[in-house]
């Protein structure tokens, strides 16, 4: 299975796949089977006026970023580690942290 | 300080005209990214980990306030309230809308500044002393001279496209505070001419730079620089991006070699074309007077009085003042280094007050430290308690310049795309660990440097204690260097002991700090004299929890 993600070009914030929109809360992204994963990749690669350099994350069966990739997109997904809770995206979602 | 005249203005406003369409192209969908990424990167916007980030270039680290409220009102209106001081002496915001950074652009237009030259295989914005033109040791002012390469390297045709990014520091005091030796190339100004230091630098491949000519007269400067760049654009590594520094060239030819090159192509050269005249040297120089400065009766008397009955203040004064060229002045280091905070973050409240304590107390001129502090150049000691009291009222009179929380550490994985490991956490947690002040004062001069990749922006090699955080196999850990350090006397830090997990770094830096405190033979004795004195290995087995 794999995640979906890449950064909006407006903004470069970071965006996930989800249900066929992308969003930017990393808890509600879709899995997807490997396959899916690179026909949408491949779409949304072409797609340059809407997000930048869309890329497929392995999960584990837990929908947790296999280990190699684990601690940069618990970092996106979640905010910068550093205590300023401002831009803290969990928190922005009223959600716990995810891939803990 | 430098103030533009109309080819500054016409060049950075038509800069700003022709990025402005780039990004509306980039938007419409007329460029791709890979067309428009190396356009933006010229103008120093990266894509990082969660938005895009702004690099402003802040030519030699020197700022007007009006400049710092410039920075202020960006970080207020168009990022999250917040802007981080690099080790480049420049500034970078974290949250940056693509749409918004033509305006961005405009705005820092208006109080001449730029974000050119922040990113690419070019020449960089020079660094230099951050107590130039203030500090009690320095022989020349090296400002003049920063500038005169800034307008010499900005947009240089010959330049722009060279095998990789290129950064020249220069000094002109005896104590080096600019890093010379791990610079591509240094620059020591003494009263015989320029000392040229060549094929310094950290990353990857770390090597101190080589004295290759000594004695280099300023208005022969140019031209000699010209030469060194190009045998280095004609001869680096355009093949293998690992090797393209000048540093790899210089080793591989030798220093003498390339020397013997340099000089040949020098001259060759025609020198009277580049060089610049004595009046254009002249004029820049005129714009680096002095300040008028204040004649404020100082009472040393009072002074002592508010520091016995206050001794924070006392201690701010001991730490964060370095001595000035006049008696009644000092410098002033702001820490932006809270215990337990972002190393080199200043909120836009923090960054006002820095530009009205300028204006107050500082004629309204502030620095950027590559050790991402900043600092008032010039400040009557009459006026110190009501500087400092201004400056606690926004936690920006931590005092601990040159101390162990004074530490450096990039972004790393908390921002940056090429990180492999985070440096903020660890700093935090190890100031943490140092917070009790007088333990701070007990250790004395102790500088840590970390950096989260193999790209060195957090300085480790050059750290009496330097961190690299490394990616093992998906897991962060950190190595521990010692023996580092960055001034007249530079010296590459060496890994010693096993790479440790983050949460263990603190304690070990305890243990380690600990034993030197036991070795020391006087409190004159830093840490640093210890390690080269006994050896790094003597400290190996204390950075591991003992069995």
């Amino acid at each position: 299975m794999k995640l979906l993600t890449a950064n909006r070009l407006t903004d470069g914030l970071v965006l996930w796949y989800a249900d066929g929109q992308w969003v930017e809360d990393a808890a509600i992204a879709t899995h997807l089977e490997d396959a899916a994963g690179e026909a949408l990749k491949a779409e949304w690669a072409a797609r340059e006026t809407e997000v930048v350099a869309p890329y497929l994350i392995p999960v584990t069966d837990d929908g947790t970023p296999v280990q190699r990739e684990l601690v940069r997109e618990f970092v996106r997904a979640n905010g910068p580690t550093i205590g300023q809770t401002t831009f803290d995206t969990a928190k922005q979602f009223k959600r716990d942290e995810v891939f803990q | 300080m430098y103030v533009y005249d109309q080819f500054d203005h016409a060049l950075v406003r038509e800069r700003n005209a022709e990025f402005s369409d780039q990004v509306a192209r980039r938007l419409s969908g007329e460029l791709s990214e890979d067309q428009f990424k190396p356009l933006r990167l010229m103008n120093g916007l990266y894509l990082q980990l969660h938005a895009y980030m702004l690099r402003i270039a802040i030519p030699y680290g020197v700022l007007s306030s009006v400049q710092m409220r410039k920075f202020a009102h960006i970080a207020r209106t168009y990022d999250r309230d917040f802007g981080h001081f690099t080790t480049r002496q420049n500034l970078q915001f974290n949250w940056i809308k693509l749409a918004d950074t033509p305006k961005i652009l405009e705005e820092l237009a208006e109080v001449e500044m730029h974000a050119m030259q922040t990113s690419g295989n070019c020449i960089r914005n020079t660094t230099t002393d951050q107590f130039s033109g203030a500090a009690k040791d320095e022989l020349d002012d090296p400002r003049p001279w920063a500038e005169l390469i800034r307008q010499w390297s900005t947009i240089h045709p010959e330049f722009t496209f060279l095998p990789r990014k290129f950064k020249i520091a220069i000094t002109g005091a005896t104590k080096d505070r600019a890093a010379i030796r791990v610079h591509d190339i240094g620059l020591h100004l003494t009263p015989k001419g320029f000392e040229v230091y060549v094929g310094g630098g950290m990353g990857r491949t770390p090597h101190l730079g080589h004295l290759i000519k000594s004695g280099v007269p300023g208005e022969k400067l140019l031209s000699y620089l010209e030469a060194c760049l190009r045998v280095y654009n004609r001869y680096g590594r355009r093949d293998n991006i690992y090797k393209a520094r000048i540093k790899i060239l210089v080793s591989a030819l030798g220093p003498d070699e390339y020397a013997r090159q340099v000089e040949e192509e020098w001259n060759t050269l025609d020198q009277a074309a580049i060089d610049a005249p004595y009046y254009e040297i002249d004029r820049i120089r005129s714009f680096f007077p002095d300040p008028a400065f204040a004649d404020k009766a100082f009472d040393q008397a009072a002074l002592d009085r508010a520091k016995a009955a206050d001794p924070a203040f006392a201690r701010w004064v001991r730490n964060n003042t370095h001595p000035h060229k006049r008696d009644d002045h000092v410098s002033v280091t702001i820490s932006t280094k809270p215990v337990g905070l972002p190393p080199g973050d200043a909120s836009s409240a923090q960054m006002d007050v820095m530009a009205d304590v300028a204006d107050s107390f500082a004629y309204s001129e502030l620095r950027v430290a590559h050790d991402q502090n900043i600092i008032l150049p010039h400040v009557a000691k009459a006026d110190l308690y009501d500087l400092y009291q201004q400056l606690d009222r926004v936690n920006l009179s931590t005092a601990n310049a040159k101390k162990i929380s004074d530490i450096i550490a990039c972004p790393g994985l908390d921002y940056c795309t090429l990180a492999n490991a985070r440096s903020i956490p660890l700093s935090q947690e190890i100031s943490k660990r140092f917070a009790d002040a007088d333990l701070t004062d007990e250790i004395g001069e102790l500088e840590i440097k970390i950096s989260g990749c193999i790209n060195a922006c957090g300085h480790h090699h050059v750290g009496h204690i330097g961190i690299l955080g490394v990616d093992k196999q998906g897991i962060e850990f950190y190595q521990i260097l010692l023996g580092g350090r960055a001034d007249e006397k530079a010296a590459l830090g060496v890994i010693t002991g096993k790479g440790l997990p983050a949460e263990a770094v603190p304690a070990a830096i305890e243990r380690v700090v600990r034993l030197y405190l036991q070795l020391r033979t006087s409190p004159a004795e830093r840490f640093i004299d210890v390690v080269e004195r006994l050896g790094r290995e003597t400290f190996a087995e204390a950075l591991h929890e003992p069995a």
